[in-house]
């Protein structure tokens, strides 16, 4: 923690960048912090309760957050995928943000706790046992020790997913519809996603009207499809989307789905290299086509 | 009128809501339901965090009385969605030829019971009454608020998020109910507050006289008063503001950076204002179905959404996240109060309990206190008070 | 309008559900210039061939997006056909492979989803195959057929919904547009 003061304290003072995006320790837990001032670099925390994956705030929409300067951001591995996802779509400069990564050895599922817990099967986030990049890379400075590996969780995203594929289809479309009917098509969801950077969203398009915007199960199905659909490919699996959903809808395990299309069908692994070009967008001459009569 | 508050165990309280069910009228009430459930149990396992709480608290329309949650959590969604729900015809159209057929919607309900609200749920319902009949009286808010008895069930308070008693209402509080229960050894005590509420005591009187004179020998009244002051003084320390300098500071305060710069971690998500029970901005929708007919539809609409103010011209301004949540601290305690007198709040803290940002009404509402006490404005960078005004 | 569906439901040889009466209606989103062109010649050859299919023409495959396709359950459709040229002869040179990594997401997904494969038919389909494009619709409508009314995808609609076509009047003022020409 006292590195991850020291380098925001020096990058505040000497200008490197105007405001420093990390975690703090708040009234209901673990939250993000802006500091701005080299002595706020004090409230900067690293624990098991700093799940958000901060890279939303680099949105460029953002721009209550950009008037505030150059930013230096504290990511984990998994978060800076989402920093190279940004890099590749063309959203932002590298030389745009300096990145502070941090060593990480799991995640709570909860942010809203006095104190951070210790990593278990139950309450360990579900994607932190597959992770790659624990050392995340793409980062302008490192801290934090070395990391013992997360606890496999009870049950893992792909387990559950399995789970669900082996359910006949009927069963399978009854419990999506009655997951999207507790939608209230709030968009936390996209509103969190660090990825969701376009300008008019198509679920605002009124001419014509594609997507229903009232919250009945048809027009839920057909947002939340739409939005699994534009993330293929481009999802780092953060896992804020579920987080933030305040009706508590499984989102993980449709955006898991598109991760495991896109890998069987063209070996991608969603990366922390801007340079691997993204799925969807791309092509290649010998796509598998065996669903095309 | 003045009837004495009637003693009843919980089992004549479910059998109330048994006898209600049989009449065919609609009871809404606080009932455990499942989380993510799923017509199968594996599909269900692969939705289940093992661990998390297996059920949570919603309003439901009750099934059967032994449905009836008095374990006096707090239900997810408030029960503005019975009143104002989530998206709700307002009228459909026909075209025909070179005519078009506008069919109009019922505004007038068949009678229904909420059983065991939360205060704070409740009054929002009074509070929202004021702008649904200011300049227009809203036909389908009005005809469900006309149609619905509500009976309170007095509240322990939460957690270090409930702020009742800081914005006029209370864990024990009637505002916009007709009844209230109140928890006491052995039972409950139901005392009436409205026409309405007497009402339904005579209509229901045989049921309710089930218990007489099993209350036990300390006086139940005493009892029920000391629960509930013991509830609002939990609630009051966890905030106390002048809800007076507080509106006139924010009033007055439209540029401070204190104001100005509290949405800097808001994500725009909209959370907040799908669960809150006073929130009741809503987008007016033609949802086009087939050729030549459709629906007019209001939906749920959140002014923390990036194009709220988005006007046809492309002007939209309030286009970054500070000014649309200044808009929301600036609605809620300074122009709702200036208009109808009443702030646009219950405290009952779900906006800050499903703020996974970090956004912290609490906290806020504090530091707004602190300085709208202090003689003169300190914060750094604002203008003087005085100057300004 | 013939009813689209029947009172009686019979099992097919298969063991499929038959809907005695009940004839799909199938949405066809093709591109103009081979799909679109083979399904002309299809028609000049004279070719028979099931007549459920509606044809709606794009410039090419990569303009269709999958909200095409739900749209088209949403007003009714039973099933879909997605139909294009064939990798390699894309009028626009790569319309077609972008279009086909988008169909595979989408594909794979709606199965996640719940929704019979066998709904949704994609197709390559040049404008000299004029028999297969007859093929094509002749299975698609024979595997929706034996799949029966997509009423799945109905239930889906809201209870306040006005109701389709050929429901009973509402009850409502009739009030005259300015509209010079018929609705339908």
């Amino acid at each position: 923690m006292s590195e991850l003061r020291d380098i925001a304290r020096a990058i505040l003072a000497d200008g490197r960048a105007r405001v420093v995006i990390g975690w703090e320790d708040a009234r209901r837990g673990a939250r993000p912090v802006f500091a701005t001032d080299p002595d706020d670099a004090d409230k900067l925390i690293f624990d098991a309760r700093c799940v958000h994956n901060l890279v939303t705030y680099l949105n460029p929409r953002r721009d209550n957050v950009a008037e505030l300067g150059k930013i230096a951001l504290v990511v984990k591995g998994c978060d800076a995928k989402a920093v190279a996802g940004l890099l590749r779509e063309a959203q932002l400069g590298r030389d745009d943000v300096v990145l502070i990564g941090v060593r990480c050895g799991g995640v709570l599922e909860a942010s809203d706790l006095g104190q951070p817990l210790a990593l278990t099967p139950e309450n360990v986030a579900p994607r932190c046992h597959e992770c790659d990049v624990r050392e995340p890379n793409l980062v302008d400075y490192l801290v934090g020790d070395p990391q013992p590996d997360p606890p496999r969780p009870a049950m893992t995203i792909d387990e559950r997913i399995a789970a669900l594929e082996s359910r006949p289809l009927e069963e399978r479309w009854a419990f999506w519809t009655e997951q999207f009917s507790k939608c209230v098509r709030c968009y936390a969801c996209r509103q969190v996603c660090p990825l969701c950077i376009c300008e008019r969203c198509v679920a605002e398009k009124t001419r014509p009207q594609w997507i229903e915007p009232s919250s009945h199960a048809r027009g839920n199905m057909s947002w939340n499809i739409t939005r699994a659909l534009h993330l293929a490919g481009r999802c780092v699996g953060c896992g804020e989307c579920e987080r933030f959903c305040p009706v508590g809808i499984p989102l993980s395990l449709m955006n898991r789905k598109l991760q495991q299309i896109v890998a069987e069908r063209y070996g991608y692994v969603v990366s922390d290299d801007p340079e691997k070009p993204a799925p969807i967008g791309d092509y290649r001459l010998d796509d598998r086509q065996e669903f095309i009569k | 009128m003045s009837i004495p508050p009637i003693f009843l165990t919980e089992s004549t309280l479910r059998a109330l809501a048994a006898d209600l069910l049989g009449a065919g009228t609609q009871v809404i009430a606080p009932v455990a339901v499942e989380v993510r459930t799923s017509p199968s149990a594996s599909a269900s396992a692969a939705c289940r965090h093992p661990g998390a709480a297996p059920v949570e608290i919603e309003y439901r329309v009750l099934g059967d009385a032994a449905g009836l949650d008095l374990g006096r959590r707090l239900p997810v969604l408030s029960l503005k969605q019975f009143f104002l729900p989530a998206h709700e015809a307002l009228c459909r159209w026909r075209q025909r030829g070179t005519t078009v057929q506008v069919e109009a919607v019922p505004t007038e309900f068949a009678p229904q019971v909420v059983l065991a609200a939360k205060p704070c749920d409740s009054a929002a319902l009074a509070v929202v009454d004021k702008v649904m009949n200011w300049d227009y009286a809203d036909e389908l808010w009005n005809g469900r608020r006309a149609a619905t008895t509500i009976i309170n069930l007095a509240c322990p308070v939460i957690d270090e998020s409930c702020f009742c008693t800081a914005v006029g209402a209370s864990p024990d509080c009637t505002k916009g109910a007709d009844a209230l229960l109140t928890p006491v050894a052995g039972g409950y005590l139901l005392e009436a507050t409205t026409e309405k509420g007497w009402a339904f005591l005579a209509a229901h009187a045989e049921r309710l006289k089930s218990d007489a004179g099993k209350g036990g020998e300390e006086p139940l009244g005493h009892q029920a008063a000391d629960e509930r002051a013991a509830a609002r003084a939990r609630a009051a320390a966890n905030l106390e503001i002048d809800a007076a300098s507080v509106r006139a500071w924010i009033d007055s305060h439209f540029e401070d950076p204190l104001l100005a710069a509290l949405a800097v971690r808001c994500n725009g998500c909209g959370a907040c204002t799908s669960v809150c029970p006073t929130c009741h901005c809503f987008d007016i929708v033609d949802e086009e179905e087939g050729v030549g007919r459709g629906t007019r539809r209001r939906c749920w609409d959140t002014c923390q959404a990036p194009t709220f103010t988005l006007h046809a011209s492309g002007h939209n301004p309030r286009d970054d996240q500070n000014s649309r949540y200044r808009q929301r601290i600036n609605h809620k305690f300074a122009i709702y109060p200036l208009k109808f007198g009443e702030v646009l709040c219950t405290g009952c803290g779900r906006c800050t309990r499903v703020c996974h940002a970090g956004q912290d009404l609490v906290e806020i509402l504090a530091a707004i206190d602190v300085v709208a006490r202090r003689p003169s404005t300190t914060t750094p960078g604002a203008p003087d008070t005085e100057a300004a005004s | 309008m013939s009813s689209r569906r029947s009172d009686t439901i019979e099992q097919g040889a298969a063991g499929a559900p038959l809907c005695a009466g009940f004839e799909p209606r199938l949405t066809a989103f093709v591109c103009n210039w081979c799909t679109y062109t083979g399904a002309d010649l299809a028609g000049t050859s004279r070719l028979h061939m099931a007549s459920n299919v509606r044809i709606i023409r794009l410039p090419c495959t990569g303009r269709i997006d999958p909200l095409f396709v739900i749209k088209a359950f949403e007003r009714g459709a039973d099933g879909v056909i997605v139909s294009g040229c064939h990798p390699a002869d894309c009028h626009y040179t790569s319309g077609n492979y972008h279009a086909r990594r988008r169909f595979a997401v989408f594909h794979d997904l709606m199965e996640f989803v719940g929704v019979d494969p066998r709904r949704i038919t994609f197709s390559w389909v040049s404008a000299s195959e004029g028999a297969k494009w007859r093929d094509v619709v002749n299975e698609a409508v024979a595997n929706v057929r034996a799949l029966g009314p997509f009423d799945a995808y109905r239930a889906l609609a809201p209870e306040d919904e006005a109701p389709e076509d050929g429901a009973p009047e509402p009850a409502g003022e009739a009030v005259p547009t300015g509209a010079a020409r018929s609705a339908s």
